[in-house]
């Protein structure tokens, strides 16, 4: 892709436990927060697209009194129940379509509101395995580490090492909810143990918040400062989760050749400056360098050793502590795209790491990463 | 997180419904069902492909049609995913320790395609580990029909 659509404004709310507000008013702020970073009004607004999930509301259609407080009453709007980065991808079709200039893309939930990880269950084939009640959003990821681990060698402190660099990152990052100074790997295996080898601090935590970015057509994209454009994006979903490989996320892989192919990237390890990475659990960055082609298959061990995706790495890896900082359902993948972008504009505050030309960013929706979602970012 | 300094918590309201859904398992999932009460493991097959569902399923994602082939497998399979559990899933959503862990494993029968999840009696597992299936034919409740797995042999 070549000059079609741009991020022209970002926002965030902070990602706290319990943001103590309705979810209206969540919406309100990082609505309005995100059309004053792009400098426009909401009447500017041709198309809005929003990433929230019935389930995780307690009520059918979601997105209904979202009208008022995501500028979208008597406009073109729709919701997409998954994570927003996949909003953003219906925004991008609507954008290319060429009927729409201005876009608006909002991801959201409020974890103080549902019941932990019971929507998670909810996700599982319900007439075999949600009533067996073994299965959850984290053994299914703890089997998924086992396989991993057994067909890379990856070991757990490795695992426990992700976490430990992302917790410290996220410690620099003002929205984060859940940081560790300075954590180190033997911090992490040692907290509570869930599942193993996934440890309490290895799970990205559940939280409360809204993201929000302004899209723009090329043509409309010239009046807006430092544009971030969107050079390839690239998505594709894979099988339930007990009918596939799970030591290999081979449909990020597919939607990284993909996204890659457009934007023109031969060799991800040398032409990508910085990744945001949608780890739920640690042990999946580790899956996704491989599959994002940052290292060969099953080197990603090796590849977090050699320090490469450190802050000051040569291909730094959640510089903002990715979802092991705040995990917002729907919301969490499209802060990796705002994140990258804001490391493109130089906008990225104490966490900002010099020089990012080019990043990729990438969301995920279902159980074990059944569905991936990657883009490829770049300023002028 | 405290409720921002000065201001009251915002009250909260719990849903005044507790819709209940039920599912049909559908027939295939019924045919599988029915054969564990007569001690068999009953798998789908896709007449295309010749991809092994098990748990048996409808339709093969791969040919795009009906798996409505039926084979019978072997109670062995092998472990391709396991974790130690240490807490469980409480019906509000919370993690709550148990008293002693347990193992779940994902298990391929011999001659099936796909994995099913359920509980290894055992103190350990590792993956490769060979294991069998435990039926309770007469079990009341269909879900316990597969009790779980053990160590085979």
């Amino acid at each position: 892709m070549d000059k079609e659509v741009a991020i022209v404004g970002y926002a965030q709310t902070p990602y706290v436990a319990d943001f103590n507000e309705s979810r209206e008013m969540m919406v309100l702020q990082a609505t309005r927060a995100v059309l004053e970073n792009a400098g426009i009004k909401r009447e500017e607004l041709d198309t809005i697209v929003t990433a929230n999930n019935d389930y995780l509301d307690g009520r059918t259609i979601s997105n209904m009194r979202l009208v008022e407080p995501a500028g979208s009453w008597r406009k073109n709007e729709s919701k997409v129940e998954m994570d927003g980065a996949f909003a953003m991808l219906y925004a991008v079709t609507r954008i290319l379509s060429g009927d729409h200039d201005i876009a608006l893309v909002l991801g959201e939930s409020q974890a103080s509101v549902y019941a932990g990880i019971l929507p998670g269950i909810m996700m599982l084939d319900p007439t075999f395995d949600r009533q067996r009640w073994l299965l959850n959003e984290v053994s299914a990821a703890a089997l998924q580490a086992s396989a991993y681990m057994d067909a890379s060698g990856v070991s757990e402190d490795q695992i426990s090492g992700v976490a430990a660099k992302n917790l410290d990152n996220a410690s620099r990052n003002p929205v984060a909810m859940r940081s560790i100074a300075g954590a180190d790997a033997k911090k992490v295996k040692a907290s509570r143990p869930l599942y193993s080898p996934i440890t309490e601090l290895m799970m990205a935590p559940q939280c409360d918040g809204a993201c929000a970015l302004v899209l723009a057509s090329g043509k409309a994209a010239a009046r807006f400062e430092k544009p971030v454009w969107i050079k390839g994006l690239g998505f594709a979903h894979d099988s339930y989760l007990t009918e596939r490989p799970l030591d290999t996320m081979s449909s990020l892989k597919m939607a990284a050749d993909s996204c890659y192919s457009q934007a023109g990237i031969e060799d991800a390890s040398s032409q990508v400056d910085l990744a945001e990475v949608y780890e739920r659990f640690a042990h999946e960055e580790l899956m996704a360098y491989e599959a994002l082609g940052f290292c060969e298959p099953m080197k990603g061990g090796a590849f977090f050793d050699s320090g490469a995706t450190k802050m000051d790495g040569k291909l730094p890896v959640n510089a903002s502590g990715g979802a092991l900082g705040a995990n917002v359902e729907c919301a969490a993948g499209l802060a990796r795209v705002i994140e990258a972008a804001m490391q493109i504009r130089g906008e990225a505050g104490d966490h900002q790491v010099q020089g990012v030309k080019t990043a990729v960013a990438h969301g995920q929706s279902g159980i074990c990463a059944q569905e991936n979602m990657v883009y490829v970012l770049g300023g002028e | 997180m405290a409720a921002k300094a000065g201001k009251e918590p915002v009250p909260r309201v719990s849903m005044p419904l507790d819709p209940p859904f039920a599912w049909s398992v559908g027939n295939w999932i019924e045919h599988f069902f029915d054969g564990m009460k007569e001690g068999k493991i009953r798998a789908s097959k896709c007449p295309s492909c010749g991809r092994v569902y098990l748990p048996p399923r409808m339709i093969c994602e791969r040919c795009f049609s009906r798996a409505d082939d039926w084979v019978e497998l072997p109670v062995t399979g092998t472990v391709r995913a396991c974790t130690k559990a240490s807490v469980k899933v409480a019906e509000n959503g919370d993690m709550v320790d148990l008293e002693s862990p347990e193992i779940i494993a994902m298990v391929q029968h011999d001659g099936a395609d796909t994995c099913i999840a359920g509980r290894l009696e055992a103190d350990d597992a590792s993956i490769g580990m060979k294991v069998e299936a435990v039926l309770n034919p007469k079990a009341e409740n269909a879900l316990d029909l597969l009790a779980g797995y053990r160590p085979a042999g």
